[in-house]
């Protein structure tokens, strides 16, 4: 349960909201890069933080994030024109450079300088990986570019989808870091998805459906084991970490590439889900790389030419009763994605966590809202950057492991949580 | 695949989650959990004096030693609890969490061990209740034991 001004406090990342300077002082997600896919192409809405942006990629390859609308007249720069180097306003005429900057305004006079006082707010984006990265906060505060394994491996050995979901983006996390809800909703796709199927680990947890927990402190957020009985006298470990603000890996399955989220508040009620799926040493097979587009392991299956799960609210999430009855699916939904997305959006855009009743195997979740408070609190107050920010804080991986009961997934696990270049994922 | 149930009415579909309709939700009073925070060790119990003195719940606040010693004491403070939350620091030890732990598992009570200090410096503790513990945190920030209690409603 939390009160209800912690409830808006964690909720709200608009403009001037704590939460809303906490995540500005984070790079985040903003497009995939094959939304900007060639120079001169056309512009893209993007609407981060309750912030409406254009982002588009000029003649030379160049990469703007700038305010959508025309300083002019407040139109939409999406109907513009990409060229020369610009934007250019399809009003008017007027025309803005990647850094917001009006570079001509065709009703002035040839000599006037009237341009140069005009001015967009522009954003950094930068590509890493598969994705574009926005930075909104304060230049002078700007920390060094995101160095999550999964945006640093070669193109091939990586693949990032993304997803709009009707929710508030703390529901959407939460759901990332609840690992109890696995067993049950997802029990239909360990045995089936071809991206889960065939691992060991896979039948230790269909075998074990009241796991334990031990939540341990991260240096950018925290470290979820989730455990389960395995061969005689050893527990099976999945180990899920969670970097802040809203960054999470799930553990691995066999020698299947491992996947995770990063969740973007759109605005207060909805959020991008960016899901990637990488292998730290190999290429992905053309089988998983497919897999992965048709909507399988934790991706969605996208209405053609959108980012809209096909399974979406206004269809009640295509549920297919027969299949629920068949146990296919445990809630009738397809695909673990929307069987994620379906429940947390059930919830409200907003869920009201006044009234919601936690349980212990819940403390995950507890602990994670705490740091969060504590950290949006501290930013406020103190202007202390949160954890997080610093790029040593990403090298981190998650892990599946069989260990003796006796010992510590924190410290046995010490070196499978850490990027090792070179080294495989530590998976059962 | 069979013919999806397509929505007929807004008010009977996923369309009819609004952020209107959730204020309305859950209504009805909720009851909060009745739950026993106990201390296992001398610094714990310091940790556990001063969080009673914050939270304004309905949770009992005991040490381990006194439950673990008394089995009458034991089986009278775990009579109507559905939760027992066991608080250590580096030093505790095994004894005390097993008996209560055996007694909670007897009666269908949650247990779950908030363990604090540097996660690197408390592996002892940790595996001292890890059999005991159906959920344990590890954490160098006290204020998580009044946290989890808010949380449950404890």
């Amino acid at each position: 349960m939390l009160k209800t001004e912690v409830n808006e406090l964690l909720t709200q990342t608009g403009p001037a909201t704590p939460a809303g300077e906490l995540f500005r002082r984070y790079w985040i997600p903003a497009l995939l890069a094959e939304e900007l896919p060639e120079n001169d192409c056309p512009p893209v809405r993007v609407k981060i933080l309750s912030e409406r942006l254009i982002a588009f990629r000029d003649s030379e390859g160049r990469l703007g994030l700038i305010d959508e609308f025309c300083a002019h007249r407040g139109v939409s720069l999406w109907f513009g024109r990409v060229e020369e180097c610009g934007l250019r306003c399809a009003y008017h005429g007027w025309k803005y450079d990647v850094t917001g900057q009006c570079v001509e305004v065709p009703s002035e006079p040839e000599n006037s300088n009237f341009c140069a006082k005009v001015k967009l707010t522009a954003y950094p984006l930068v590509q890493v990986g598969d994705v574009l990265w926005t930075y909104m906060g304060d230049p002078d505060r700007r920390p060094e570019l995101p160095a999550f394994e999964f945006a640093q491996v070669p193109a091939e050995q990586t693949f990032t989808s993304k997803r709009w979901q009707e929710s508030n983006w703390l529901q959407a996390l939460e759901g990332g870091i609840d690992s109890s809800h696995v067993s049950w909703l997802h029990s239909g796709g360990l045995k089936s998805d071809p991206l889960f199927k065939g691992a060991k680990g896979n039948q230790y947890n269909l075998n074990d459906m009241r796991p334990f927990f031990e939540v341990a402190e991260a240096d950018g957020g925290l470290f979820i084991g989730a455990r389960r009985n395995a061969d005689e006298g050893r527990y099976y470990w999945r180990i899920t970490p969670w970097v802040m603000p809203s960054f999470t890996i799930v553990p691995p399955r066999g020698d299947h590439p491992v996947h995770g989220h990063f969740w973007v508040p759109i605005d207060d009620e909805n959020c991008w889900v960016y899901t990637f799926d990488y292998h730290p040493l190999r290429v992905l097979t053309p089988d998983e790389r497919q897999a992965m587009k048709d909507g399988h392991g934790v991706h969605s299956r996208n209405i053609p030419g959108t980012y809209r799960p096909e399974e979406n609210k206004d269809v009640d999430y295509l549920i297919d009763r027969e299949a629920q009855k068949r146990g296919e699916t445990f809630s009738g939904v397809r695909g673990i994605a929307q069987q994620d997305a379906s429940l947390q959006e059930s919830m409200g855009p907003i869920v009201d966590r006044t009234k919601e009743r936690l349980v212990s195997s819940d403390t995950g979740i507890i602990k994670a809202r705490q740091k969060l408070r504590k950290a949006v609190e501290a930013l406020r107050d103190e202007g202390t950057t949160p954890p997080g920010v610093d790029p040593a804080h990403h090298r981190v991986r998650s892990a599946a492991i069989v260990l003796p009961q006796e010992d510590s997934f924190i410290e046995a696990s010490r070196e499978a949580v850490a990027v090792r270049p070179g080294v495989a994922h530590s998976s059962v | 695949v069979t013919t999806p149930i397509r929505p007929i009415l807004l008010n009977s579909c996923a369309r009819a989650a609004t952020a209107v309709e959730a204020r309305f939700r859950i209504d009805r009073p909720i009851g909060g959990r009745s739950a026993r925070v106990i201390a296992l060790d001398e610094d714990a119990r310091e940790v556990v004096a001063r969080i009673a003195a914050q939270v304004s719940g309905n949770a009992h606040f005991l040490t381990g030693s006194e439950l673990a010693g008394s089995p009458s004491r034991l089986e009278e403070e775990l009579e109507d609890a559905d939760v027992a939350i066991m608080v250590a620091t580096a030093g505790a030890g095994p004894e005390a969490a097993a008996a209560i732990a055996q007694a909670c598992a007897e009666r269908g009570i949650m247990t779950a061990g908030l363990i604090l200090g540097d996660r690197l410096e408390v592996g002892a503790a940790v595996s001292a209740l890890r059999p005991y513990a159906r959920v344990l945190m590890v954490t160098d920030d006290e204020d998580d034991v009044a946290e989890v209690l808010t949380a449950l409603r404890a």
